[in-house]
Protein backbone atom coordinates (compact mmCIF):
# COMPACT_ATOMS: atom_id res chain seq x y z
CA UNK A 1 0.00 0.00 0.00
CA UNK A 2 1.06 3.35 -0.47
CA UNK A 3 2.41 5.80 2.48
CA UNK A 4 -1.00 5.88 4.53
CA UNK A 5 -0.33 9.45 5.60
CA UNK A 6 -1.15 10.92 2.29
CA UNK A 7 -4.64 9.69 2.70
CA UNK A 8 -7.56 11.96 3.91
CA UNK A 9 -9.42 10.84 7.01
CA UNK A 10 -12.09 9.62 4.78
CA UNK A 11 -10.23 7.28 2.59
CA UNK A 12 -7.80 5.91 5.76
CA UNK A 13 -11.57 5.27 7.24
CA UNK A 14 -12.46 3.18 4.01
CA UNK A 15 -9.93 1.30 4.49
CA UNK A 16 -9.45 0.56 7.36
CA UNK A 17 -13.07 -0.30 7.42
CA UNK A 18 -12.36 -2.64 4.70
CA UNK A 19 -9.39 -4.56 6.14
CA UNK A 20 -6.77 -3.18 4.15
CA UNK A 21 -4.72 -0.61 6.77
CA UNK A 22 -4.30 -1.29 10.25
CA UNK A 23 -4.77 1.80 12.95
CA UNK A 24 -1.39 0.15 14.15
CA UNK A 25 0.65 0.50 10.72
CA UNK A 26 -1.16 4.51 10.12
CA UNK A 27 0.08 5.31 13.24
CA UNK A 28 3.27 4.20 13.12
CA UNK A 29 3.41 5.69 9.72
CA UNK A 30 2.37 9.25 10.95
CA UNK A 31 4.95 9.00 14.00
CA UNK A 32 7.68 8.22 11.82
CA UNK A 33 7.03 11.44 9.94
CA UNK A 34 6.98 13.04 13.13
CA UNK A 35 10.70 11.61 14.15
CA UNK A 36 12.07 12.50 10.76
CA UNK A 37 10.55 15.77 9.92
CA UNK A 38 9.27 17.86 13.25
CA UNK A 39 12.68 18.81 14.05
CA UNK A 40 12.23 21.67 11.34
CA UNK A 41 8.67 22.33 11.27
CA UNK A 42 8.66 22.49 15.52
CA UNK A 43 4.47 21.64 15.21
CA UNK A 44 4.59 19.02 18.47
CA UNK A 45 5.54 20.56 22.03
CA UNK A 46 4.99 16.94 22.95
CA UNK A 47 4.72 13.35 21.26
CA UNK A 48 3.05 10.16 22.89
CA UNK A 49 4.65 7.71 21.16
CA UNK A 50 3.98 4.54 23.58
CA UNK A 51 0.76 5.99 23.88
CA UNK A 52 -0.52 6.40 20.67
CA UNK A 53 0.49 3.04 19.67
CA UNK A 54 -1.31 1.12 22.58
CA UNK A 55 -4.48 3.33 21.16
CA UNK A 56 -4.10 2.01 18.28
CA UNK A 57 -4.52 -1.67 18.89
CA UNK A 58 -7.92 -0.85 20.88
CA UNK A 59 -11.00 -2.43 19.02
CA UNK A 60 -13.01 -0.53 16.98
CA UNK A 61 -15.04 2.13 18.85
CA UNK A 62 -16.66 5.12 16.64
CA UNK A 63 -16.34 6.44 13.08
CA UNK A 64 -12.78 7.89 13.96
CA UNK A 65 -11.59 4.16 14.73
CA UNK A 66 -7.74 4.65 13.73
CA UNK A 67 -7.75 7.96 12.76
CA UNK A 68 -3.97 9.92 14.68
CA UNK A 69 -5.21 13.45 15.76
CA UNK A 70 -3.20 16.26 17.47
CA UNK A 71 -4.32 18.20 19.96
CA UNK A 72 -3.10 22.32 20.47
CA UNK A 73 -1.76 22.19 23.43
CA UNK A 74 -4.35 24.37 25.49
CA UNK A 75 -6.75 21.28 25.44
CA UNK A 76 -6.81 19.55 28.43
CA UNK A 77 -5.70 15.85 28.84
CA UNK A 78 -5.81 13.98 31.63
CA UNK A 79 -2.08 12.92 32.98
CA UNK A 80 -0.63 14.44 29.82
CA UNK A 81 1.25 17.92 30.27
CA UNK A 82 -0.43 20.86 28.83
CA UNK A 83 1.53 24.11 28.90
CA UNK A 84 -0.73 26.33 27.32
CA UNK A 85 2.13 27.15 25.65
CA UNK A 86 3.36 29.17 28.54
CA UNK A 87 5.61 29.33 31.43
CA UNK A 88 3.41 29.33 33.82
CA UNK A 89 2.06 25.72 32.92
CA UNK A 90 5.41 23.97 31.84
CA UNK A 91 4.59 21.18 34.19
CA UNK A 92 0.58 21.47 34.50
CA UNK A 93 -0.97 17.83 33.99
CA UNK A 94 -4.40 18.07 34.18
CA UNK A 95 -6.51 15.22 35.78
CA UNK A 96 -9.39 15.86 33.41
CA UNK A 97 -10.02 15.80 29.73
CA UNK A 98 -11.54 18.69 27.23
CA UNK A 99 -15.03 17.55 26.38
CA UNK A 100 -14.14 17.25 22.88
CA UNK A 101 -11.19 15.46 23.13
CA UNK A 102 -12.99 12.88 25.28
CA UNK A 103 -15.69 12.77 22.00
CA UNK A 104 -12.83 12.45 19.63
CA UNK A 105 -11.62 9.39 21.58
CA UNK A 106 -14.84 7.61 22.25
CA UNK A 107 -15.13 7.80 18.30
CA UNK A 108 -11.95 5.91 17.98
CA UNK A 109 -9.08 8.83 17.53
CA UNK A 110 -6.23 8.24 18.22
CA UNK A 111 -3.74 10.99 20.30
CA UNK A 112 -0.71 11.23 18.75
CA UNK A 113 0.97 14.66 20.85
CA UNK A 114 0.01 17.74 21.57
CA UNK A 115 0.87 21.07 19.29
CA UNK A 116 2.86 24.13 19.50
CA UNK A 117 0.32 26.90 20.31
CA UNK A 118 0.89 30.74 20.56
CA UNK A 119 1.12 31.63 25.07
CA UNK A 120 -2.47 31.50 26.01
CA UNK A 121 -3.66 31.44 22.41
CA UNK A 122 -2.84 34.77 21.74
CA UNK A 123 1.38 35.26 22.35
CA UNK A 124 3.42 34.43 19.49
CA UNK A 125 5.21 33.67 17.40
CA UNK A 126 7.66 34.19 20.44
CA UNK A 127 11.46 33.16 20.11
CA UNK A 128 11.66 33.42 24.28
CA UNK A 129 9.14 30.85 25.12
CA UNK A 130 10.34 27.29 26.37
CA UNK A 131 8.75 26.10 22.73
CA UNK A 132 10.22 26.80 19.48
CA UNK A 133 7.55 28.66 16.92
CA UNK A 134 5.85 26.38 14.65
CA UNK A 135 7.17 26.93 11.18
CA UNK A 136 5.21 27.22 7.59
CA UNK A 137 5.35 23.77 5.65
CA UNK A 138 5.58 25.41 2.74
CA UNK A 139 8.61 27.64 3.60
CA UNK A 140 9.93 27.31 7.44
CA UNK A 141 11.31 30.78 6.74
CA UNK A 142 7.89 32.03 7.00
CA UNK A 143 4.88 31.85 9.19
CA UNK A 144 2.11 29.72 9.22
CA UNK A 145 0.04 32.29 11.48
CA UNK A 146 -1.74 31.10 15.10
CA UNK A 147 -1.89 31.18 17.88
CA UNK A 148 -3.43 27.09 16.23
CA UNK A 149 0.21 27.16 14.31
CA UNK A 150 0.87 23.73 15.47
CA UNK A 151 -2.01 22.06 14.91
CA UNK A 152 -2.54 23.43 10.72
CA UNK A 153 0.95 22.79 10.34
CA UNK A 154 1.05 19.33 11.12
CA UNK A 155 -1.99 18.75 9.23
CA UNK A 156 -0.53 20.21 6.30
CA UNK A 157 3.06 18.74 6.47
CA UNK A 158 1.27 14.99 6.95
CA UNK A 159 1.76 14.95 10.36
CA UNK A 160 -1.11 13.92 11.65
CA UNK A 161 -4.94 13.59 9.75
CA UNK A 162 -6.24 16.34 11.25
CA UNK A 163 -6.45 18.24 14.66
CA UNK A 164 -8.33 20.58 16.90
CA UNK A 165 -7.34 24.63 16.97
CA UNK A 166 -9.13 27.13 18.76
CA UNK A 167 -10.17 30.39 17.21
CA UNK A 168 -10.74 34.33 19.31
CA UNK A 169 -10.66 36.10 16.98
CA UNK A 170 -9.64 34.25 13.51
CA UNK A 171 -6.93 31.33 15.26
CA UNK A 172 -8.07 28.63 13.33
CA UNK A 173 -8.72 30.07 10.18
CA UNK A 174 -5.38 32.15 9.74
CA UNK A 175 -3.28 28.95 9.92
CA UNK A 176 -5.45 27.19 8.31
CA UNK A 177 -5.12 29.97 5.57
CA UNK A 178 -1.20 30.20 5.66
CA UNK A 179 -0.88 26.34 5.43
CA UNK A 180 -3.18 25.39 2.67
CA UNK A 181 -5.96 23.45 4.54
CA UNK A 182 -9.52 23.60 5.38
CA UNK A 183 -10.07 25.04 9.08
CA UNK A 184 -13.63 25.55 10.87
CA UNK A 185 -14.71 28.06 13.50
CA UNK A 186 -18.30 26.64 13.85
CA UNK A 187 -21.06 28.36 15.65
CA UNK A 188 -20.54 29.83 19.08
CA UNK A 189 -22.03 27.11 21.31
CA UNK A 190 -21.97 24.48 18.82
CA UNK A 191 -18.88 22.58 19.93
CA UNK A 192 -17.82 22.16 23.65
CA UNK A 193 -15.30 24.66 24.96
CA UNK A 194 -14.70 22.79 28.34
CA UNK A 195 -11.65 21.50 29.29
CA UNK A 196 -10.05 24.10 27.32
CA UNK A 197 -7.72 26.93 28.09
CA UNK A 198 -9.78 30.03 27.65
CA UNK A 199 -8.57 33.45 26.19
CA UNK A 200 -11.99 35.53 26.31
CA UNK A 201 -14.89 33.62 27.11
CA UNK A 202 -17.64 35.27 24.94
CA UNK A 203 -15.50 35.04 21.58
CA UNK A 204 -13.59 31.23 21.78
CA UNK A 205 -14.45 28.88 19.88
CA UNK A 206 -13.22 25.36 19.44
CA UNK A 207 -13.22 23.79 16.08
CA UNK A 208 -11.19 21.39 13.49
CA UNK A 209 -8.26 21.57 11.14
CA UNK A 210 -8.33 19.22 8.26
CA UNK A 211 -6.89 18.78 4.23
CA UNK A 212 -10.78 18.58 3.08
CA UNK A 213 -14.03 19.56 3.47
CA UNK A 214 -15.50 16.15 3.86
CA UNK A 215 -12.55 15.70 6.70
CA UNK A 216 -13.95 18.29 8.48
CA UNK A 217 -17.57 17.32 8.22
CA UNK A 218 -16.01 14.01 9.89
CA UNK A 219 -14.52 15.29 12.77
CA UNK A 220 -17.57 17.86 13.30
CA UNK A 221 -19.79 14.94 13.23
CA UNK A 222 -17.91 13.60 16.74
CA UNK A 223 -17.40 17.02 18.06
CA UNK A 224 -20.55 18.87 17.63
CA UNK A 225 -23.33 18.70 20.52
CA UNK A 226 -24.84 19.72 23.64
CA UNK A 227 -22.41 20.04 26.50
CA UNK A 228 -24.63 20.72 29.73
CA UNK A 229 -21.03 21.90 31.11
CA UNK A 230 -19.83 24.53 28.93
CA UNK A 231 -22.58 27.24 30.08
CA UNK A 232 -22.27 28.84 26.80
CA UNK A 233 -22.99 25.44 24.95
CA UNK A 234 -26.12 25.22 23.07
CA UNK A 235 -28.66 22.47 22.64
CA UNK A 236 -29.74 22.45 18.76
CA UNK A 237 -29.76 19.71 16.60
CA UNK A 238 -27.10 18.26 15.10
CA UNK A 239 -27.46 17.40 11.20
CA UNK A 240 -25.43 14.62 9.46
CA UNK A 241 -22.85 16.70 8.23
CA UNK A 242 -21.54 14.61 5.22
CA UNK A 243 -25.08 13.75 3.94
CA UNK A 244 -25.04 17.62 3.27
CA UNK A 245 -22.34 17.75 1.40
CA UNK A 246 -22.60 17.68 -2.74
CA UNK A 247 -20.70 18.94 -5.45
CA UNK A 248 -22.95 21.55 -7.15
CA UNK A 249 -24.32 24.76 -6.06
CA UNK A 250 -27.63 25.05 -8.16
CA UNK A 251 -29.93 27.56 -6.56
CA UNK A 252 -27.79 29.06 -3.57
CA UNK A 253 -27.64 32.60 -3.09
CA UNK A 254 -24.38 33.29 -1.62
CA UNK A 255 -23.29 36.87 -0.52
CA UNK A 256 -20.64 38.51 -0.93
CA UNK A 257 -18.74 40.92 1.21
CA UNK A 258 -16.06 42.95 -0.79
CA UNK A 259 -15.64 46.08 0.69
CA UNK A 260 -13.75 44.65 3.88
CA UNK A 261 -10.71 44.08 2.02
CA UNK A 262 -11.47 46.18 -1.25
CA UNK A 263 -11.67 49.46 0.54
CA UNK A 264 -12.16 49.63 4.57
CA UNK A 265 -8.67 47.64 4.90
CA UNK A 266 -6.30 50.42 3.53
CA UNK A 267 -9.22 52.98 4.71
CA UNK A 268 -9.07 52.45 8.21
CA UNK A 269 -5.73 50.32 8.93
CA UNK A 270 -3.75 52.22 6.08
CA UNK A 271 -1.55 51.15 3.07
CA UNK A 272 0.01 48.14 4.19
CA UNK A 273 -3.22 46.43 4.92
CA UNK A 274 -3.77 46.36 1.14
CA UNK A 275 -4.38 43.06 -0.38
CA UNK A 276 -2.25 41.78 -2.91
CA UNK A 277 -2.91 42.07 -6.66
CA UNK A 278 -2.32 37.91 -6.65
CA UNK A 279 -4.93 37.81 -3.91
CA UNK A 280 -8.05 39.91 -5.20
CA UNK A 281 -7.18 37.93 -8.49
CA UNK A 282 -7.73 34.74 -6.58
CA UNK A 283 -10.99 35.80 -4.30
CA UNK A 284 -12.90 36.95 -7.80
CA UNK A 285 -11.85 33.63 -9.94
CA UNK A 286 -12.95 31.83 -6.66
CA UNK A 287 -16.50 33.73 -6.33
CA UNK A 288 -16.19 32.90 -10.57
CA UNK A 289 -16.39 29.13 -9.35
CA UNK A 290 -19.36 29.29 -7.31
CA UNK A 291 -21.19 31.04 -9.95
CA UNK A 292 -19.85 28.13 -12.39
CA UNK A 293 -21.33 25.60 -10.03
CA UNK A 294 -25.01 27.12 -10.64
CA UNK A 295 -24.52 29.61 -7.34
CA UNK A 296 -26.26 33.49 -7.21
CA UNK A 297 -23.79 35.53 -6.05
CA UNK A 298 -25.49 39.02 -4.43
CA UNK A 299 -23.35 41.77 -3.14
CA UNK A 300 -23.51 42.67 0.65
CA UNK A 301 -22.64 45.75 2.52
CA UNK A 302 -21.95 45.66 6.11
CA UNK A 303 -20.46 48.77 8.49
CA UNK A 304 -16.71 49.26 7.77
CA UNK A 305 -14.20 46.39 9.00
CA UNK A 306 -12.94 48.50 11.78
CA UNK A 307 -16.34 48.45 13.48
CA UNK A 308 -16.27 44.64 13.85
CA UNK A 309 -12.68 44.45 14.39
CA UNK A 310 -12.25 46.92 17.30
CA UNK A 311 -15.15 45.79 19.28
CA UNK A 312 -13.91 41.87 18.75
CA UNK A 313 -10.46 42.95 19.95
CA UNK A 314 -11.46 45.47 22.92
CA UNK A 315 -13.79 42.55 24.15
CA UNK A 316 -11.01 39.67 23.99
CA UNK A 317 -8.45 42.16 25.26
CA UNK A 318 -11.04 42.82 28.40
CA UNK A 319 -11.97 39.20 28.99
CA UNK A 320 -7.86 38.50 28.41
CA UNK A 321 -6.76 40.39 30.89
CA UNK A 322 -9.37 40.19 33.71
CA UNK A 323 -8.36 36.46 33.03
CA UNK A 324 -4.46 36.85 33.31
CA UNK A 325 -4.58 40.26 36.06
CA UNK A 326 -3.64 38.67 38.76
CA UNK A 327 -0.33 37.06 36.98
CA UNK A 328 0.17 40.29 35.19
CA UNK A 329 0.87 41.44 38.94
CA UNK A 330 2.56 39.24 40.67
CA UNK A 331 4.58 37.23 38.26
CA UNK A 332 4.57 38.93 34.97
CA UNK A 333 8.04 37.46 33.83
CA UNK A 334 6.48 34.31 33.44
CA UNK A 335 4.81 35.88 30.73
CA UNK A 336 6.53 36.05 26.98
CA UNK A 337 7.28 39.10 25.35
CA UNK A 338 4.12 39.34 22.72
CA UNK A 339 1.79 37.94 25.96
CA UNK A 340 2.81 40.22 28.17
CA UNK A 341 2.61 43.20 24.94
CA UNK A 342 -0.39 42.23 23.63
CA UNK A 343 -2.91 41.44 27.10
CA UNK A 344 -1.20 43.71 29.10
CA UNK A 345 -3.15 46.66 27.00
CA UNK A 346 -6.26 45.20 28.75
CA UNK A 347 -5.12 46.80 31.80
CA UNK A 348 -6.11 50.10 30.58
CA UNK A 349 -9.59 49.09 29.44
CA UNK A 350 -12.46 50.66 31.69
CA UNK A 351 -15.77 48.45 32.63
CA UNK A 352 -17.59 51.18 30.02
CA UNK A 353 -15.46 50.31 27.28
CA UNK A 354 -16.54 46.66 27.82
CA UNK A 355 -20.22 47.26 27.93
CA UNK A 356 -20.01 49.92 24.65
CA UNK A 357 -18.24 47.44 22.93
CA UNK A 358 -20.64 44.66 24.13
CA UNK A 359 -23.49 47.18 22.69
CA UNK A 360 -21.80 47.04 19.63
CA UNK A 361 -21.47 43.57 19.37
CA UNK A 362 -25.43 43.43 19.49
CA UNK A 363 -25.84 46.22 16.95
CA UNK A 364 -23.52 44.01 14.39
CA UNK A 365 -25.07 41.39 15.06
CA UNK A 366 -28.39 42.07 14.54
CA UNK A 367 -26.72 44.03 11.08
CA UNK A 368 -25.24 40.85 10.09
CA UNK A 369 -28.25 38.69 10.51
CA UNK A 370 -30.46 40.69 8.30
CA UNK A 371 -27.69 40.76 5.98
CA UNK A 372 -27.58 37.34 5.62
CA UNK A 373 -30.96 36.62 5.60
CA UNK A 374 -32.15 35.10 2.13
CA UNK A 375 -28.87 33.89 1.53
CA UNK A 376 -27.40 30.33 2.17
CA UNK A 377 -23.91 31.50 3.03
CA UNK A 378 -21.51 34.43 2.59
CA UNK A 379 -17.75 34.38 1.26
CA UNK A 380 -15.37 37.06 2.69
CA UNK A 381 -11.34 37.71 2.62
CA UNK A 382 -9.19 35.72 4.92
CA UNK A 383 -5.31 37.04 4.29
CA UNK A 384 -5.36 38.92 1.49
CA UNK A 385 -1.64 38.08 0.41
CA UNK A 386 1.09 35.26 1.53
CA UNK A 387 2.65 34.58 4.79
CA UNK A 388 4.80 36.88 6.01
CA UNK A 389 8.69 35.62 7.23
CA UNK A 390 8.59 33.97 10.42
CA UNK A 391 11.39 37.02 12.15
CA UNK A 392 9.15 39.69 10.88
CA UNK A 393 6.03 39.71 13.05
CA UNK A 394 5.39 42.73 14.73
CA UNK A 395 4.66 42.50 18.69
CA UNK A 396 0.92 44.56 17.66
CA UNK A 397 0.34 42.95 14.65
CA UNK A 398 -2.98 42.02 16.15
CA UNK A 399 -4.26 45.30 16.38
CA UNK A 400 -2.40 47.75 13.71
CA UNK A 401 -3.31 45.42 10.39
CA UNK A 402 -6.94 44.36 8.99
CA UNK A 403 -8.08 40.98 9.59
CA UNK A 404 -11.12 39.34 8.31
CA UNK A 405 -11.73 36.89 10.70
CA UNK A 406 -12.65 38.71 13.58
CA UNK A 407 -15.85 39.78 12.50
CA UNK A 408 -17.19 36.25 12.84
CA UNK A 409 -16.14 35.61 16.27
CA UNK A 410 -17.90 38.93 17.16
CA UNK A 411 -20.76 37.27 15.28
CA UNK A 412 -20.63 33.83 16.57
CA UNK A 413 -21.02 32.63 12.96
CA UNK A 414 -19.58 29.27 11.26
CA UNK A 415 -17.22 30.29 9.60
CA UNK A 416 -14.66 27.55 6.90
CA UNK A 417 -11.42 28.56 5.39
CA UNK A 418 -10.77 27.09 2.34
CA UNK A 419 -7.50 27.35 -0.40
CA UNK A 420 -8.50 29.25 -3.54
CA UNK A 421 -4.80 29.86 -4.74
CA UNK A 422 -1.09 30.63 -4.34
CA UNK A 423 0.99 33.66 -4.14
CA UNK A 424 4.85 33.01 -4.38
CA UNK A 425 4.51 29.57 -3.44
CA UNK A 426 2.42 29.89 -0.34
CA UNK A 427 -0.84 29.47 -0.47
CA UNK A 428 -4.32 31.91 -0.36
CA UNK A 429 -7.76 31.13 1.14
CA UNK A 430 -10.99 32.94 1.59
CA UNK A 431 -13.65 32.37 4.23
CA UNK A 432 -18.02 30.68 3.87
CA UNK A 433 -19.64 31.90 6.86
CA UNK A 434 -23.03 31.49 7.68
CA UNK A 435 -26.42 31.36 9.45
CA UNK A 436 -26.41 30.17 13.38
CA UNK A 437 -25.85 26.31 13.61
CA UNK A 438 -25.79 26.04 9.70
CA UNK A 439 -22.26 24.33 9.70
CA UNK A 440 -23.71 22.22 7.16
CA UNK A 441 -23.95 25.02 4.73
CA UNK A 442 -21.60 26.18 5.13
CA UNK A 443 -19.21 23.00 3.90
CA UNK A 444 -21.42 21.95 1.43
CA UNK A 445 -20.78 25.22 -0.39
CA UNK A 446 -16.79 24.39 0.54
CA UNK A 447 -17.02 20.90 -0.71
CA UNK A 448 -18.69 22.05 -3.98
CA UNK A 449 -15.55 24.82 -4.53
CA UNK A 450 -13.03 22.04 -3.50
CA UNK A 451 -14.61 19.46 -6.45
CA UNK A 452 -14.24 21.85 -9.24
CA UNK A 453 -10.85 23.22 -8.03
CA UNK A 454 -7.45 21.28 -7.25
CA UNK A 455 -6.12 23.61 -4.90
CA UNK A 456 -6.62 21.50 -1.65
CA UNK A 457 -4.65 18.60 -3.57
CA UNK A 458 -1.66 20.41 -3.46
CA UNK A 459 0.70 19.67 -0.68
CA UNK A 460 3.98 21.49 0.36
CA UNK A 461 6.59 19.37 -0.79
CA UNK A 462 7.51 18.43 2.85
CA UNK A 463 4.37 16.44 2.66
CA UNK A 464 5.65 13.77 0.23
CA UNK A 465 6.24 10.44 1.08
CA UNK A 466 9.05 9.62 3.02
CA UNK A 467 11.72 7.65 1.73
CA UNK A 468 11.05 4.53 1.08
CA UNK A 469 7.88 5.02 1.70
CA UNK A 470 6.02 5.84 -1.65
CA UNK B 1 -2.22 55.32 14.71
CA UNK B 2 -3.74 59.15 14.18
CA UNK B 3 -3.63 59.72 18.07
CA UNK B 4 -1.08 61.99 19.77
CA UNK B 5 1.08 59.14 22.57
CA UNK B 6 0.34 59.27 25.35
CA UNK B 7 3.17 61.18 28.04
CA UNK B 8 5.14 59.57 29.94
CA UNK B 9 3.82 61.28 33.31
CA UNK B 10 0.53 59.77 32.50
CA UNK B 11 1.18 56.72 31.30
CA UNK B 12 2.93 56.07 34.25
CA UNK B 13 -0.36 57.22 36.05
CA UNK B 14 -2.18 54.27 34.77
CA UNK B 15 0.06 51.76 35.07
CA UNK B 16 0.34 52.02 38.43
CA UNK B 17 -3.31 52.57 39.12
CA UNK B 18 -3.30 49.10 37.05
CA UNK B 19 -1.03 47.79 39.66
CA UNK B 20 1.44 46.72 36.93
CA UNK B 21 5.03 47.02 37.84
CA UNK B 22 6.89 47.41 34.41
CA UNK B 23 10.40 47.55 33.16
CA UNK B 24 11.86 50.25 31.03
CA UNK B 25 10.92 48.06 28.51
CA UNK B 26 7.91 47.08 28.21
CA UNK B 27 6.78 50.41 29.96
CA UNK B 28 7.83 51.98 26.40
CA UNK B 29 6.06 49.20 24.16
CA UNK B 30 2.78 49.61 26.26
CA UNK B 31 3.02 53.18 26.19
CA UNK B 32 3.08 52.74 22.50
CA UNK B 33 0.55 50.31 21.97
CA UNK B 34 -1.65 52.42 24.44
CA UNK B 35 -2.74 54.14 20.50
CA UNK B 36 -4.70 50.55 20.02
CA UNK B 37 -6.25 51.10 23.00
CA UNK B 38 -7.04 54.27 21.81
CA UNK B 39 -8.56 53.49 18.84
CA UNK B 40 -10.65 50.60 20.02
CA UNK B 41 -12.19 53.16 22.64
CA UNK B 42 -13.26 55.34 19.82
CA UNK B 43 -15.17 53.14 17.98
CA UNK B 44 -17.20 51.53 19.86
CA UNK B 45 -17.91 54.79 21.94
CA UNK B 46 -20.36 56.66 19.90
CA UNK B 47 -23.80 57.58 20.68
CA UNK B 48 -26.43 54.68 21.65
CA UNK B 49 -29.97 54.80 22.30
CA UNK B 50 -30.16 53.89 26.19
CA UNK B 51 -32.11 51.55 25.46
CA UNK B 52 -29.52 49.52 22.83
CA UNK B 53 -28.64 46.44 25.43
CA UNK B 54 -25.32 44.41 24.94
CA UNK B 55 -24.66 41.67 23.82
CA UNK B 56 -24.41 39.36 26.15
CA UNK B 57 -27.52 39.19 29.18
CA UNK B 58 -27.46 37.07 32.14
CA UNK B 59 -28.97 33.88 32.06
CA UNK B 60 -29.77 31.61 34.87
CA UNK B 61 -27.62 28.76 35.25
CA UNK B 62 -28.61 24.92 35.04
CA UNK B 63 -28.20 22.96 37.81
CA UNK B 64 -25.58 20.31 36.03
CA UNK B 65 -23.48 23.62 34.87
Amino acid sequence: MMDPTQLTIAEASRAIAAGELSPVALTEAYLDRIAALDGELHSYVLVLRDQALKSAQTPARGPLHGIPIGLKDIYKTAGIRTTAGSRRYLDHVPTEDAATWARLRDAGAILLGKQETHEFAIGGPDFTLPFAPARNPWNTAHYPAGSSSGSAVAVAAGLCAGAMGSDTGGSIRGPAAYCGIVGLKPTYGRVSRRGVFPLSYTLDHCGPLTRTVEDCAIMMQALAGYDPQDPASADAPVPDYRAALTSRLEGARIGVIRHFHERDAVADFGPESAPSATYLAAFNAACHTLESLGARLVDVQLSPLVDYLDANRLIMLAEAYALHEQDFRERPQDFGHHMFARIGLGAFLSAADYVEAMRQRRELCVEFARAIDGLDAVVSANSTGPAPRIDGIPTFTTFERASYTGPYNLTGSPALSVPIGFEDGLPLAFQIAGKPFDEAGVMRVGHAFEQATDFHRQRPAIAAPLPGRA
Amino acid sequence: MTNQPISRERFAMLAEEAGLKLTAEQFEELREGYGFVQRMQRVVRRPRDRAAEPAHIFVHPRAEG
